[in-house]
């Protein structure tokens, strides 16, 4: 392999581990909350990719019940990704609402909300391809307006493709990264979560309305999927409403990789598996996600609590 | 003196046992009100009772004048209610200054996006709040060691910080559950000193879970004492302590 392609691989790894990051946040929100897999986590993405995808393009869907709607307005790609992500995060409100919350106040066993949250999203999954169909979607390449879709860097024999979208994609990746670190360490708000998150009863006994913070970890958890799928459906395309479930299993292996509820964790973890899979090589991609569990396999018996998992998690 | 907290036949079942059996009394304000029982006489059921962390069974209790059986922690919490725990529960991942300051959560009036937007009201609000949280750093002895992990903190620093925590509620009523548990005797006596000073200095209520009598029998001002979740006996010192059925619970029946 030459510096040039060993440069683009590490370059498109980046780019689609940014993406796995971004995702895999989501999910340890809610984990270290809650102590739970939220398995609609995968439907989030869906939603937020075909999202994206009609307020961009301007039309609903290829098939489905949507297939002739036209949207009423074309909006630029940043702000379809943006307003795309947070109805996103409205819908992980209601997926909080609908699947946890209810079994929460009964008092069940949290495998049971396991349960309803996997239920959620093939509910989820197959309204949307009953409403647009399971055609493959791809974003016309005019949606970035006049910024050029790539960048090309040539020296002697050396090529390396940088496409604008995966600028993009880590612009959007340092962004979110820094902005959910203020909000975590450095506001009221990060600290309650953080307290709910070490022992919830106990912060309700401080005055913490517990179920409202669990709410904005959803929203947030949601934001951060749909902003994922968003992403994901810019960079490849959509290949369908069922997408969301692969994505769904490789955002549950990078937390698992990363140490289940670290942040950090999980954008390391995000890297490491988007690097691992850049450096299949093109003619075994079909076999890019057994590269990725492998390689969680393997450093889960080296290190069972993953890169940055916390040495105990202390329940009281 | 008015009465603070009224407790009206509060009963609690877990499946066939009463943890909590038609228990009724009434705190009054500025008092120390002692609770006192042998182990799984139901002190901490209680305890779990008036914050809400428990739903009753069945029975009322009500605080200065209003209803607030069945209420969520954290509104029982907001109106003046705060706890501290047998089994230390600090924050251990926040810092000790950010584990006082959590409790100020409730008293703070400006809202969550001008918190995160940092907006000048809320600014301000975070200054009046991080002054009265070095207040209590300081009463707690705590103040020189405010950006340290509570987790690193001693024992006996916990517990003074878990009390801080509590205090930065403002609350009107503190419930405190074995705060001597697990000290030596000089740490006992100044957590004695300590306690009176709390009192004095926040005009706050208390309600004292303790097995360590001398302590007990120091600071309280009544002692009610459980057994098996029934009160057998509610009075001054002196008096529960020539109780017949008092002495025949700790020591049992001739």
């Amino acid at each position: 392999m030459y510096t040039g392609e060993y440069l683009q691989n590490i370059l498109n790894g980046i780019s689609i581990g940014s993406v796995y990051a971004i995702f895999a946040l989501g999910y340890t929100l809610v984990f270290s909350i809650l102590g739970i897999i939220n398995f609609a986590h995968g439907a989030v993405f869906t939603l937020g990719a075909y999202l994206t995808y009609s307020l961009a393009v301007g039309h609903f869907g290829i098939g489905g019940l949507l297939a002739d709607m036209q949207v009423p307005f074309r909006l630029s790609f940043p702000l379809s990704l943006l307003l795309g992500s947070l109805l996103s995060g409205v819908f992980g409100v209601l997926i909080e609402r609908c699947a946890f919350r209810p079994l929460r106040l009964r008092g069940a066993d949290p495998l049971l909300a396991l349960v309803s949250s996997l239920g959620v999203a093939l509910v989820t999954i197959n309204v949307i391809q009953y409403l647009v169909g399971s055609e493959i979607y791809s974003f016309p390449s005019e949606v970035y307006g006049d910024i050029r879709p790539a960048f090309t860097f040539q020296r002697g024999d050396t090529t390396i493709v940088l496409r604008t979208v995966q600028l993009i994609i880590f612009a959007v990746n340092m962004t979110v990264l820094v902005l959910l670190r203020y909000l975590i360490s450095c506001t009221r708000v990060g600290k309650a979560l953080r307290a709910v998150a070490e022992n919830s009863s106990t912060a309700s006994l401080l005055g913490i309305n517990v179920d409202r913070f669990i709410l904005y970890t959803f929203f947030l958890s949601g934001f951060l999927g749909g902003m994922a799928g968003g992403l994901v459906g810019t960079s490849f395309g959509i290949a369908g409403p069922y997408f969301g479930v692969s994505y769904g299993l490789k955002g549950l292996a990078v937390i698992v990789l990363g140490g289940l509820g670290s942040i950090p964790g999980a954008v390391l973890g995000g890297m490491v598996i988007g690097l691992a899979e850049a450096f299949v090589p093109s003619d075994y991609s079909a076999y890019k996600e057994a590269v990725a569990f492998a390689y969680l396999f393997t450093m889960l018996l080296i290190c069972p609590r993953g890169l940055l998992g916390r040495a105990t998690i202390e329940k009281v | 003196m008015s009465v603070i907290i009224q407790a009206d036949g509060l009963c609690r079942n877990f499946g066939g046992l009463q943890a909590v059996d038609s228990v009724s009394f009434s705190v009054n304000e500025g008092e120390i009100f002692g609770l006192i029982g042998p182990n799984g006489a139901g002190k901490t059921t209680l305890f779990n009772l008036i914050t809400g962390l428990t739903p009753v069974s069945s029975g009322s209790f009500s605080y200065q004048g209003r209803a607030i059986t069945g209420l969520p922690p954290h509104r029982i919490a907001g109106q003046g209610i705060a706890r501290t725990f047998q089994n230390i529960r600090l924050f251990k991942g926040l810092s000790v200054l950010e584990n006082v300051r959590i409790s100020q959560h409730a008293c703070t009036r400006t809202g969550l996006f001008s918190g995160i937007l940092g907006l000048p009201a809320s600014r301000r609000e975070e200054r009046e709040v991080e002054e009265k949280a070095w207040e209590i750093l300081k009463l707690i002895g705590l103040s020189g060691r405010a950006a340290e992990l509570a987790g690193n903190l001693a024992y006996g620093d916990q517990r003074r910080l878990e009390i801080g925590r509590a205090l930065a509620l403002q609350p009107k009523v503190l419930l405190l559950d074995e705060p001597a548990a697990g000290m030596n005797a000089a740490e006992k006596q100044s957590l004695t000193g300590f306690i009176r000073e709390v009192r004095e200095l926040f005009h706050v209520t208390m309600l004292l879970i303790e097995h360590h009598v001398p302590l007990v029998m120091g600071l309280c001002d009544r002692i009610l004492v459980l057994h098996f979740g029934s009160m057998i006996a509610l009075g001054d010192p002196a008096a529960v302590q020539q109780d017949q059925a008092v002495i025949e619970a700790y020591l049992g029946a001739e």
